[in-house]
């Protein structure tokens, strides 16, 4: 059953495109970010903020990633590059996509913590349409910024903000900026308690529903709206908990997902729903949770930026990506993993094979590699994909008959 | 103990010198790990593997270890399959290949910095599967221009080598970082020459071996190598590329002496590069003053990979090699899933086209086998180039005829 949140999504996104769209035209400025720059500083300064990956997986959901790709390979770029790049630049090169032709931001900013070819994606958009361009350094680390290296980043938040401050006639003010950083913190707050509530046995809640939700987890943080939909959205999961709401009827397979969703085709999670398996947790959205972007400290709020963007979920490696789901499984009392291999997203994908092994080894727990993309339905072949699905489950019968 | 590293003397050529100098190059490059096996041998060194252009080899010299770039090697790469997907670029799956099957077991440890994305995922096997008794990590900057980015990675240099000096028991000594340096820029020089004489033709020496030469650079010791290139510089064996039409090589990596052959033998000469393994590694020169902070200045400034900050640099790079070659074309060489490469591609082809450059784009796996079609497409573009060569030489006629 559909949360009654999801329904106010739509009034949410369509409230934000409009605010896109008339912000360009009263010549207000705005500000492309990758997933991993905070919206927050953006909000403070009056600088509209606009992620292209999100916009991407709208493409995506939308169906357009094939149509859009095309006139990205059209202009040479491959096929093989990630399908948010490919939708993306597309849209930016046809001016068609889901809301027609996007304006033109003011600047463009990207933080280096997600993946490597993102900046050159974003240069890729400075050149067709002129827009200056910032990139800011996060250099990957083991599992956490500190020392020289938080110091780095915060120099590099700082240079940005000069940076922005410059391009927009806009400054950032640091009362604001505490304003902002307080809803922020309370919304995410908020978020943390969602991801924690779908521990209940049953789970109240189904994948295709969190991921439904990342909208406002990447776009809208720091805006009074977002806390208003996140405690709503909280309120009817801790409904559904308190009466014992199953949202895949006779729940029989607590699954974790790995990586992005194929924001193409969520319906997946319905069909496996019918065969009583649900994904009670993932990691994608927990890049948005506690663990990776818990509150930002009041005080020192651009050096909290700094840490946890030095630290971001893909900025970190194999040992913090492997305690993640060695605290999941048990946490959340996964029967099994399904490891998405999303073509398009090496940071993600190129650890889960290792991931899979360690998992078995240390935990006993079974994983499935699950090829696919997140965002290009080319990619995916559904009826192997349904028949490698349909094999685990039935792997994870059979280890529940053998005793001990 | 004296170090074998920084300490060689150039020797005076003599007759002969050169063609054994080449041969001997070419025995390196043939089988860079025996080399590095007979190295380790011959001196009782350690040695360090490392993987990318932008991680400074003194660094590991320094400590009185052997520094190792490890190329691909050509071979299919099944094992790796098991731990990595397919979608990881097929250099990095190569390499993680060799180490998994104990082809790299002369290793005692690797250093990864952020390079790729494939690279990087490679790294997360070989940590957590031990693949060599050290494994580290240099939190790399992407940035390149700021004075920022340069102080950190000076500081970040350090705490990696005081990590590398506990986990190997290897003390780093900074005279020894100092004359590593000057070994490396010794060398590094002397390649630039060698590119220099190539480029004005004053040097006939095939692409193929002047990719040897490159690999022998990352493999030897820096003064031995020295030695031996200037030896092949002062007598070249007679050669002449004929009628082979010059091109410039452009890409990432690129270390596949049979690929290289394979490309010179559709009637192209490879007489210079755009490779984050060739001319974009040698132009380094690092300068004097503290040396962490040469050291992070020189590798952060010199002609960027795909892989760092964009700029106008990297083709500002490539036509330069194109102009100083008098060169008629570009050979870009794109390795499958290399996605920095991948996006940087059409630019390049727009900055060349815009210079009036012709291009050919060759996709591929860092093999020598199968490649029919890429032969084809070659002679192809060796076809046009010439049809161009004629036409210029026909206005140039008719031009002086007038
Ligand atoms: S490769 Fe991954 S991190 Fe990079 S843009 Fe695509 S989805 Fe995002
Ligand atoms: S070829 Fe490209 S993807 Fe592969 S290791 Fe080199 S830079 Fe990385």
């Amino acid at each position: 059953m559909r949360l009654e949140a999801t329904n106010r999504l739509k009034g949410l996104i369509k409230g934000y495109y409009d605010e896109l769209f008339a912000v360009a035209e009263e010549g207000r400025p705005s500000a492309w970010l990758n997933v991993g720059m905070p919206c927050e500083i953006f909000y403070a300064m009056d600088i509209f903020p606009f992620y292209p990956e999100n916009y991407g997986a709208a493409c995506g959901a939308m169906k357009l990633t094939p149509k859009l790709s095309a006139v990205a390979e059209a202009r040479g770029f491959s096929a093989d590059l990630c399908s948010y790049v490919r939708a993306t630049l597309g849209s930016v090169f046809s001016g068609e996509g889901p809301y027609g032709a996007l304006p033109h931001p003011t600047i463009q900013v990207d933080s280096m913590n997600s993946c490597t070819m993102i900046m050159i994606w974003w240069r890729a958009v400075e050149r067709e349409w002129g827009v200056p361009t910032f990139l800011l350094d996060t250099p990957l680390v083991r599992e956490t910024s500190d020392g020289i290296n938080l110091v780095y980043v915060e120099t590099e938040v700082r240079r940005m903000v000069a940076w922005a401050e410059e391009k927009t006639g806009r400054s950032l003010d640091l009362d604001r900026l505490r304003q902002v950083v307080a809803l922020s913190n309370e919304g995410k707050a908020l978020w943390a308690e969602v991801l924690d509530l779908r521990r209940a046995h049953p789970c109240p809640i189904t994948a295709a529903d969190i991921f439904t939700h990342m909208f406002p987890m990447v776009a809208l943080r720091g805006t009074p709206q977002y806390v208003e939909h996140l405690r709503a959205l909280r309120d009817e999961v801790k409904q559904r908990v308190d009466d014992g709401f199953a949202a895949v009827p006779g729940e029989r397979y607590r699954l974790l997902w790995d990586n992005l969703p194929p924001w193409f085709d969520l319906r997946l999670f319905d069909d496996l729903a019918a065969r009583g398996a649900n994904f009670v947790i993932d990691t994608y959205t927990q890049a948005w949770g506690p663990r990776y972007m818990g509150p930002v400290d009041l005080e020192h709020p651009l050096r909290s930026f700094a840490a946890y963007m030095g630290a971001g979920f893909l900025n970190v490696q194999i040992g913090k990506r492997y305690a993640l789901l060695a605290e999941l499984v048990d946490a959340y009392d996964v029967d099994g993993v399904v490891f998405h291999s999303d073509r398009s997203c090496k940071p993600f994908s190129l650890v889960e094979v290792e991931l899979r092994r360690l998992l078995q080894k240390r935990k006993g727990i079974p994983g499935l590699i699950l090829e696919g993309d997140h965002n290009d339905p080319n990619l995916f072949d559904r009826e192997r994909g349904m028949g490698q699905l349909e094999s685990f489950l039935e792997l994870l019968d059979a280890r529940e008959q053998v005793p001990g | 103990m004296r170090s074998s590293l920084g300490d060689g003397v150039l020797a005076a050529p003599s007759a002969e010198a050169g063609a054994r100098a080449l041969e001997r190059l070419r025995r390196v490059a043939a089988d860079p790990r025996a080399e590095l096996r007979r190295i380790k041998e011959r001196t009782g060194l350690m040695a360090v593997g490392y993987f990318d252009t932008y991680l400074p080899p003194e660094l590991i010299a320094a400590h009185g270890v052997l520094p190792f770039r490890v190329p691909t090697n050509g071979h299919d790469d099944t094992r790796a399959m098991e731990y990595i997907q397919g979608f990881a670029c097929p250099a990095s799956r190569n390499v993680l290949d060799q180490a998994l099957r104990g082809d790299l077991d002369m290793l005692d440890g690797a250093l990864f910095t952020r390079y790729c994305d494939s690279l990087r995922g490679v790294f997360a096997v070989w940590d957590s599967e031990k693949l060599t008794p050290y494994v580290d990590f240099v939190r790399y900057p992407t940035v390149t221009h700021t004075q920022a980015a340069v102080d950190y990675l000076a500081e970040e240099l350090q705490e990696v080598s005081w990590r590398m000096a506990g986990a190997l028991g290897a003390p780093i000594d900074e005279h020894r970082l100092r004359e590593a340096i000057d070994a490396g820029n010794r060398a590094r020089a002397l390649l630039a020459e060698f590119a220099r004489q190539r480029a004005a033709r004053e040097l006939a020496v095939p692409g193929a071996d002047a990719l040897a030469v490159l690999i022998a650079f990352t493999t030897m010791l820096p003064d031995e190598f020295t030695q031996a290139l200037a030896a092949l510089m002062a007598q070249p064996p007679a050669g002449e590329p004929g009628d082979a039409v010059p091109v410039v090589l452009s890409g990432v990596t690129f270390d596949n002496i049979d690929l290289a052959r394979t490309f010179e033998d559709t009637g192209l000469y490879l007489i210079a590069d755009d490779l984050s393994t060739g001319s974009r590694l040698y132009t380094v020169q690092v300068g004097d003053g503290d040396p962490w902070q040469a050291l992070a200045r020189a590798y952060l400034t010199k002609p960027p990979c795909s892989v760092k900050e964009p700029s106008a640099a990297r083709a500002d790079h490539l036509l330069a090699q194109v102009g100083a070659s008098g060169a008629a074309g570009v050979v870009f060489y794109l390795t499958r899933f290399c996605d920095t490469e991948q996006v940087e591609w059409p630019f390049l082809r727009d900055r060349l086209a815009a210079e009036g450059i012709p291009v050919v784009l060759i996709e591929g796996e860092h093999r020598a086998a199968g490649l029919e079609q890429v032969r084809t497409r070659l002679e192809a573009f060796r076809e046009q180039l010439e049809a161009l060569a004629e036409v210029d030489d026909g206005e140039g006629q008719d031009g002086g005829s007038e």
